[in-house]
């Protein structure tokens, strides 16, 4: 079966437990059509970078998917008819990520970048050395 | 990779300029994904463009990756397409 990364956002004036429930929802319309939810992250309320339907803030969620192309299709096609559901994006992935994604790390690797010695490998680390004379 | 001085100073050049490598080759290269915003920031200009590959030595695979992955990111709102 195929691989997907599914993120959907919702209206900022729903609960995080509405939420929890739309995502249970929606895994199970995936498991009766045959396939299963591998991961489920809750990102939590963020703002938007720009608004969307007049929300400046949405809850984030991410749902690692193992299922059939047609349950996916009935899986989007309920997140439309729904209006608590602001956008959604799902992209098929060749394999999925264990463990916790990119935006869950975040404060993790803030720590570890700090620690790293003269910043940006490509940028700060390098002594480019005295200036030559100018031409001009 | 032989990187440092391609123009030595004994040439007469007067400036040398160390050419820069793609950040997404190599054994310990971040991984492009549209989640990791903090990565993406740094390949958009002020105005929220995708820098050029000229400009920041991304590779032209790896920039078609990384300006797919941003497209990405602002589809879901975790960038902007505009900063005004």
């Amino acid at each position: 079966m195929p691989l997907y990364e599914h993120i959907y956002l919702a209206r900022q004036d729903v609960s995080p437990q509405q939420v929890e429930e739309m995502t249970n929802a929606m895994t199970e319309t995936l498991t009766q059509g045959g396939g299963k939810v591998t991961k489920n992250e809750y990102w939590g309320l963020k703002s938007l970078s720009f608004r969307i339907k007049k929300n400046r803030k949405a809850h984030y969620s991410l749902l690692n998917i193992d299922a059939p192309a047609p349950a996916v299709a009935e899986m989007e096609r309920q997140m439309r008819i729904n209006e608590d559901i602001l956008r959604f994006m799902t992209v098929r992935v060749d394999e999925l990520e264990e463990g916790p994604s990119a935006m869950m790390q975040k404060r993790d690797r803030d720590d570890e970048r700090s620690d790293r010695p003269g910043g940006r490998p490509d940028r700060g680390g390098f002594d480019r050395g005295p200036r030559p004379p100018r031409r001009f | 990779m032989a990187i440092k001085d391609l123009t030595t100073s004994t040439s007469r050049r007067p400036f040398q300029r160390r050419r820069k490598t793609c950040p997404f080759t190599g054994p310990n290269a971040p991984k492009i994904d549209y989640k990791d915003v903090r990565l993406l920031q740094r390949y958009v200009s002020e105005r929220g463009k995708i820098v050029p590959s000229r400009i920041s030595a991304v590779s032209a695979l790896k920039q078609r990756v990384l300006a797919q992955a941003i497209k990405r990111a602002r589809f879901i709102g975790l960038m902007p397409y505009a900063v005004s």
